[in-house]
C-alpha cells in the first residue's frame, strides 16, 4: 500500500505542478481558465461517473419495470387475443387471496431462519479466516464453493438429504432413535430444510464480504487495544463490529432483500411439483406464487400486481433493517 | 503488472464486443438468408429423433435451410415458447407443444395458424389416430397443430414381488387383476395384507389416468367448470381410499424418493405410457432386470399420457414453408424413422402396422414384444376428452397435490375441499 | 478545495494505508491459530466442497454400477463420460461463449461499479443520497417476471440471438454499485483524496490512482461474484440465444433430454463447467490475497 500511494502521488504531480505554486508561475488569466476546469470537473464527473448505471438501467431496467406496472391493471394472459382493463382489481383480489398471505408468512419465516443465523456465523466465520492462517487463499477461496456449485447437482443431493423415505438426514435421526421427520409435509420442517439450503449456499459468500471489510481495518487500531489490554473478544466488540457497520448494512440490506425475494431454494426443494411449493403451499413463498401466477396459470397481470407489493414490501422491510442494523452496529463505537 | 493487467482486460473487452457484433450480423431472425434460402426454425424439447431427418429434407429441398434449436426439458421449453407469445415475437416457425402444456395452448389458438388452411392440402386427418386429431382441434373447427408421438398405457407390474403375495403374475393370470379399477384396488388390497408393502407409487399416478377415462374432464365444451358433478369425486374417493388402506408408496412423480423407489422395489404397479419402460429401466438399474414386466391389460380400457404437437405460431415469417416442414416431419415414414432414432411412439395409424414397430421387444422387460403391445394400446384409446383452457393448471397445480397432501395426512374430505376451491380459482 | 469530500469516515480517519506501520511487535490476532480455527474450517470446507465431491464421484462411474450402488470412492469412467458430454454439446463453443459473456461482464461490473461507487462515497453532487437509494431500491425489484418487456426490447434493438443481449443488460448492476461504495466509504480516506487533489490531479487521476489501489480486494470479490452470477445465468440465455450458439449452462441443460436422466452424464458436464470457474477463482483468489497481504505483518 505504501508504495503504490507514492507512486500514485509522484505521478499525479508530473504533468503539471501541485496547484498551490500556481500563483507564482502562471499568470491570472491561466489560473482562471484551470480553476474553471477543474469546477468543471468536480461539478461533472460524479455524474459521469455513475451515468452507466443510470444509462444502462434507463435502457434494459426501466421499460420491464413501467411494463409491469402498466399490465398490473390489466387482466393480462399471457398472449391472449384480448387484455381488458380492469384498474385495480388485481390489487384488490390479491390483498383478499389466501395463497398470497399463506406466501407472505412463508417468505417472512423462510427469511427469518436464514438470514440472521447466516449473518452471525458469517461475521464468526469472517474473524476466524481472518487469522494467520497457514494457505488463506485455499480456506477464503474453499468457503465460497457453495456459491459456484451447479443447482443441477444441488437439487439431486438436497433431495437425498431431505428425503423422506429413504434421506440420509432422517436415516441419521432414526438411527439415533428419533421420529423420522416429514421435510415435505410439515410446514415448520420444509421452511427449516429450504433455510439450511439458503444457508448453505451463502454463509460462506457473506462471510468473505465481511472479511474484506475487517482487512479494511488498520491494524494500529488493534495493536492500541492490546497495549490497554483489551482482550480478544472486547477487540472483536468494539473494534471489528463497529468498523464493519458500512459492510454489515450492506450485508443486511441485500440479505434482506435477496431473502425476501426467495424463489431457487423453495423451487429446488420440490422438482417434481414445479412452483407449487408442497401440496398445500406450505413453502411456497411470494416469488414462488408470482413465477406460478405468471407462467404456469398465465396470469401476468396478476403476477405483474404481486410484483409491485411485493417491491414496496421490501423497500419498506429493507428500510427499517437499515434503521436498526446502523442504530446497532454504532451502539458499540461507545 | 497493473498496466498489463489492464491491457489485458481491454483485450478481452474488445474481443467481446467484436464477437458480439459479429454475432449480430451473422444471424438475423428467419427469414430469407442473402443466397435466397428459405430459413426455417424449428423448436423441439427432449429427443424428436428430427435430427437427420432434417438433413434429408433439406437435401430434398435444396431451397430450404433448417435450424433445429432443442432444449433439453420440457419445462424450459414451454416458457420459452410463452415467453415469447407474450413478448410477441421470437418463436420458431414451427414450435413442438407437449400434450401436458396443449390447454394453454389451445387457449390461445389465435396465436397459431389453422393447419387446415396453410398446410399441404395433401394433408388428411386420417394421417392419425383419430383422438390425436381432435385434441388439437378447436371448437371453431381450426386444427394448431400435427400429431407427432403419443404415450399409450399400459400396465407395469413387479413379477417377482406379486408372486411373493401369492398373486398371478403372468401375462395371463394379471389379465384379472387389471380389468376394471374395483379388481386393481382389490387386488391392492390383497397385495398389501400379504406383504405389508405399497402397491402403486403415488395417488396422482393412478388418479390421472382414471380422470382421462372419463367422457368429461373439468370442463365441459362450453369451459364450464364440472369437477363437482362429473365422475372425478367418485374416483378421488376411490384413489384416496386405496391410500387409506396402504396402498400408496407416496412417493411423488419425478421426485429423487421416487427415482429411488425403483431401486427400493418400493412398489409392485406402475401406471406405464410407452415412454415409462425406459424410465423404469434407468432408475430400477439393471439388478431388476427380467423382474419388471408390462401388460396390454389396463383397468377401464386404455388412455393416452403425453406425446407431442408441431404447431406453426403466427408471429412466424415463412408460415406456408413452416407448415410443409412440419407436415413432412409428422408423415408416417418420417416418424417411423425418428421411432427408431429416439423412441418416440408414432401417433400415424399407419405408422402403427408398420413392421419395423410391430416387432420391436424390449429385453429388460423378459423380451416383451412392447411394439404390438403399445400398439394395441393406441387402438385401445377412446374419443379425445375435452381438455378446457385451464386443464393442466388443475392437474398440476389442483389435484395432484390435493391427492399428495392426502398421502401426507389431510383428511380427503379437506382436500376434496382444497379441490373445489383450487380448480374454481384457476377457472374464474 | 477540500470540498469534494464527504463526511470524515469515522473509523478510518487518521489510519489509512499510507500510515499504516509495519509493527514491529506480534500482535495477538496475528498469532498462529490453534487447532479448533483449523477445526471448525475444515468441517466447513468439508460441507462446501461436498457437491463437487459428490458431481465427480457420481461422475466417474458407469450409470449401472452407480444405480447399483452408491461407492464412496472414484471410478475410472469420468473421462468416457466427459466424451460422451463432448459428443453430445457443443462443449468448446459453449466455453468460448460463456467466458466471454461472463468476462465482459465482469470487467465491465468491477470497472462501471467501481466508478460509480468512488462517486457516491467520496464525491459531493447534487442528488447524491436519492439517487443511491435509487440504485439500492432496483435491488428490491423481483426480475423473474422482467423477461417479457426485457424480451420485447431485445427483439426491438435486434439483439435477440447474440451474446449482446445476454451481456448488455449485465454491464453494471446495482449490487456492484452498492457494494462498492460501502467499501469505499471506509476504506479510502478522505485525506488521501483531498491529497491528490492537492497535488493537482483531475477526478479520474485521483479515482485511478488513489481510489482503485485501494479498492482492489473489494474489486476482486465483487468479480468473482460477477463472474459467477453471469456463469450459472440460466433462464435469460436460454430465452434470449439461439440454440446453435450457447452459453455454458443452456448447453448443459441439453444433458438432460429424455424421459429418464442419466445423472453421469449431467454431472460429467457440470464438472466440466465448474473447471474454468475454479480457475478464475485461484486467479483472482490470489489477487484478493495478494491486495490485501500488502502491508500486513509476516507471521
Amino acid at each position: 500500500m505504501t508504495t503504490e500511494l507514492s507512486v500514485a502521488r509522484g505521478r499525479g504531480a508530473e504533468p503539471r505542478p501541485p496547484r498551490r505554486d500556481d500563483n507564482d508561475d502562471i499568470g491570472p488569466g491561466k489560473l482562471s481558465l484551470r480553476y474553471r476546469l477543474n469546477r468543471l470537473d468536480v461539478k461533472v464527473s460524479p455524474y459521469l461517473y455513475i451515468a452507466p448505471f443510470f444509462v444502462l438501467f434507463a435502457v434494459v431496467g426501466l421499460f420491464p419495470l413501467l411494463y409491469t406496472a402498466y399490465i398490473s391493471l390489466f387482466e393480462w394472459e399471457l398472449g391472449a387475443d384480448e387484455q381488458p382493463f380492469i384498474g385495480i382489481e388485481n390489487y384488490t383480489a390479491l390483498l383478499a387471496d389466501s395463497q398470497f398471505w399463506n406466501a407472505m408468512v412463508n417468505t417472512f419465516s423462510i427469511f427469518a431462519i436464514s438470514t440472521f443465523p447466516q449473518v452471525v456465523i458469517a461475521v464468526l466465520l469472517a474473524a476466524l479466516l481472518n487469522t494467520a492462517l497457514r494457505g488463506r487463499t485455499g480456506w477464503r477461496m474453499g468457503v465460497l464453493l457453495p456459491y459456484v456449485a451447479s443447482l443441477v447437482a444441488l437439487t439431486i443431493i438436497f433431495g437425498d438429504l431431505f428425503g423422506v423415505q429413504y434421506g440420509t438426514i432422517n436415516n441419521v435421526i432414526e438411527f439415533f432413535g428419533f421420529d423420522r421427520i416429514d421435510w415435505q409435509a410439515e410446514r415448520w420442517w420444509s421452511h427449516v430444510a429450504i433455510a439450511t439450503m439458503v444457508n448453505w449456499r451463502w454463509t460462506g459468500y457473506n462471510a468473505l464480504i465481511v472479511l474484506a471489510a475487517m482487512q479494511a481495518i488498520p491494524r494500529d487500531v488493534y495493536e492500541a487495544a492490546w497495549v490497554d489490554g483489551a482482550s480478544k473478544v472486547r477487540q472483536f466488540l468494539s473494534i471489528t463490529l463497529p468498523m464493519l457497520r458500512p459492510t454489515l448494512i450492506f450485508v443486511i440490506v441485500t440479505s434482506t432483500i435477496g431473502g425476501l425475494q426467495i424463489f431457487t431454494e423453495p423451487l429446488l426443494f420440490s422438482p417434481s411439483a414445479g412452483a407449487n411449493g408442497g401440496a398445500t403451499n406450505q413453502y411456497q413463498t411470494v416469488v414462488l406464487y408470482m413465477y406460478q401466477a405468471g407462467f404456469q396459470s398465465q396470469d401476468l397481470g396478476y403476477a405483474s400486481a404481486m410484483a409491485w407489493v411485493l417491491f414496496i414490501v421490501i423497500i419498506a422491510i429493507a428500510g427499517i433493517n437499515f434503521l436498526l442494523t446502523r442504530r446497532l452496529a454504532s451502539s458499540g463505537e461507545a | 503488472m497493473r498496466y498489463r493487467r489492464a491491457g489485458l482486460a481491454k483485450v478481452l473487452a474488445c474481443t467481446a464486443v467484436l464477437a458480439a457484433v459479429a454475432t449480430a450480423c451473422g444471424s438475423g431472425g428467419s427469414g430469407t438468408s442473402p443466397d435466397g434460402k428459405v430459413e426455417l426454425t424449428i423448436a423441439t424439447f427432449n429427443e424428436f429423433g428430427y435430427e437427420e431427418l432434417l438433413k434429408e429434407y433439406e437435401a430434398a429441398n435444396p431451397n430450404v435451410k433448417v435450424t433445429q434449436r432443442k432444449t433439453g426439458q420440457a419445462a424450459p421449453h414451454h416458457q420459452n415458447l410463452f415467453t415469447k407469445l407474450g413478448a410477441g415475437s421470437g418463436l420458431a416457425d414451427v414450435e413442438a407443444v407437449e400434450e401436458g402444456f396443449l390447454s394453454q395452448v389451445m387457449a390461445k389458438s389465435g396465436q397459431f395458424e389453422n393447419l387446415k388452411e396453410i398446410g399441404p392440402k395433401d394433408v388428411r386427418e386420417d394421417r392419425w389416430l383419430q383422438w390425436k386429431v381432435d385434441a388439437v382441434t378447436t371448437k371453431d373447427d381450426k386444427l394448431i397443430g400435427y400429431g407427432t408421438d403419443i404415450g399409450p398405457l399400459a400396465m407395469c407390474y413387479r413379477k417377482d414381488m406379486l408372486e411373493a403375495a401369492g398373486l398371478p403374475s403372468d401375462a395371463e393370470g394379471v389379465k384379472a387383476l387389471f380389468a376394471t379399477w374395483d379388481s386393481y384396488f382389490q387386488a391392492g388390497d390383497t397385495y398389501v395384507q400379504k406383504t405389508g408393502k405399497p402397491w402403486f407409487d403415488s395417488a396422482a399416478q393412478i388418479f390421472n389416468p382414471m380422470h382421462n377415462q372419463e367422457d368429461t374432464g373439468y370442463f365441459d365444451r362450453d369451459d364450464k367448470l364440472v369437477i363437482e358433478t362429473n365422475g372425478d369425486k367418485k374416483i378421488f374417493d376411490q384413489v384416496t381410499g386405496a391410500v387409506a388402506r396402504g396402498q400408496s408408496a407416496k412417493l411423488s412423480a419425478w421426485s429423487p424418493e421416487w427415482q429411488k423407489g425403483f431401486k427400493e422395489s418400493a412398489f409392485a404397479t406402475k401406471t406405464c405410457p410407452s415412454w415409462m419402460l425406459g424410465v423404469i429401466e434407468g432408475n430400477a438399474g439393471p439388478e431388476h432386470k427380467g423382474k419388471w414386466a408390462v401388460t396390454a391389460a389396463f383397468p377401464g380400457g386404455g388412455g393416452n399420457w403425453g406425446g407431442s404437437f408441431l404447431t406453426v405460431p403466427k408471429q412466424g415469417k415463412n408460415k406456408a414453408e413452416a407448415a410443409k416442414l412440419a407436415a413432412w416431419l409428422t408423415a408416417p415414414e418420417q416418424q417411423i424413422k425418428a421411432f427408431k432414432a429416439k423412441g418416440t411412439f408414432p401417433s400415424q395409424t399407419e405408422a402403427l402396422i408398420s413392421p419395423e414397430l410391430l416387432n420391436q421387444t424390449s429385453e429388460y422387460f423378459g423380451g416383451e414384444k412392447v411394439g404390438m403391445l403399445f400398439s394395441e394400446q393406441a387402438n385401445k384409446v377412446a374419443a379425445a376428452q375435452y381438455k378446457g383452457p385451464k386443464d393442466g393448471e388443475i392437474q398440476d397445480n389442483v389435484v395432484s397435490p390435493a391427492l399428495t397432501s392426502v398421502e401426507q395426512g389431510t383428511s380427503p374430505e379437506e382436500a376434496w375441499k382444497q379441490v373445489i376451491e383450487g380448480a374454481k380459482k384457476a377457472a374464474k | 478545495m477540500a470540498t469534494i469530500t464527504d463526511r470524515p469516515a469515522p473509523t478510518a480517519t487518521g489510519n489509512g494505508p499510507a500510515k499504516r506501520k509495519r509493527s514491529k511487535a506480534v500482535s495477538l490476532s496475528e498469532r498462529r491459530p490453534g487447532f479448533t480455527v483449523y477445526g471448525i474450517l475444515i468441517a466447513f470446507i468439508l460441507g462446501s466442497a461436498f457437491p463437487f465431491y459428490w458431481s465427480f464421484l457420481v461422475a466417474s462411474h458407469d450409470d449401472a454400477t452407480f444405480t447399483a450402488d452408491a461407492p464412496l470412492l472414484p471410478g475410472g469412467r469420468f473421462f468416457v463420460n466427459a466424451g460422451r458430454v463432448l459428443d453430445t454439446i457443443p462443449f468448446w463453443k459453449a466455453l468460448g461463449n460463456s467466458v466471454i459473456v461472463s468476462g465482459t461482464v465482469t470487467i465491465s461490473v468491477v470497472v462501471l461499479s467501481t466508478l460509480a461507487g468512488f462517486a457516491f462515497a467520496k464525491l459531493r453532487f447534487k442528488g447524491r443520497g436519492p439517487l443511491m437509494v435509487f440504485v439500492v431500491a432496483t435491488l428490491a425489484v423481483p426480475t423473474q417476471l422482467g423477461i417479457i418487456p426485457l424480451y420485447m426490447v431485445m427483439a426491438e434493438y435486434g439483439w435477440s440471438g447474440t451474446l449482446g443481449a445476454v451481456i448488455v443488460p449485465n454491464l453494471v448492476t446495482a449490487f456492484g454499485v452498492f457494494w462498492m461504495r460501502q467499501y469505499i466509504a471506509d476504506a479510502v480516506p478522505d485525506e488521501l483524496i483531498e491529497a491528490a487533489r492537492m497535488d493537482g490531479c483531475s477526478m479520474i487521476r485521483t479515482f485511478w490512482h488513489v481510489c482503485l489501489p485501494a479498492v482492489r480486494p473489494a474489486a476482486a470479490m465483487l468479480g468473482i461474484f460477477t463472474f459467477m452470477m453471469s456463469w450459472n445465468d440460466f433462464l435469460w440465455p436460454l430465452i434470449v440465444l439461439n440454440a446453435d450458439n450457447p452459453t455454458m449452462q443452456v448447453a448443459l441443460e441439453k444433458l438432460q433430454s429424455g424421459y429418464y436422466v442419466d445423472k453421469t452424464l449431467v454431472l460429467a458436464g457440470t464438472t466440466m463447467a465448474t473447471v474454468p470457474i475454479l480457475i478464475v477463482f485461484l486467479v483472482l483468489g490470489r489477487q484478493i490475497v495478494a491486495g490485501i497481504m500488502q502491508g500486513a505483518v509476516k507471521g
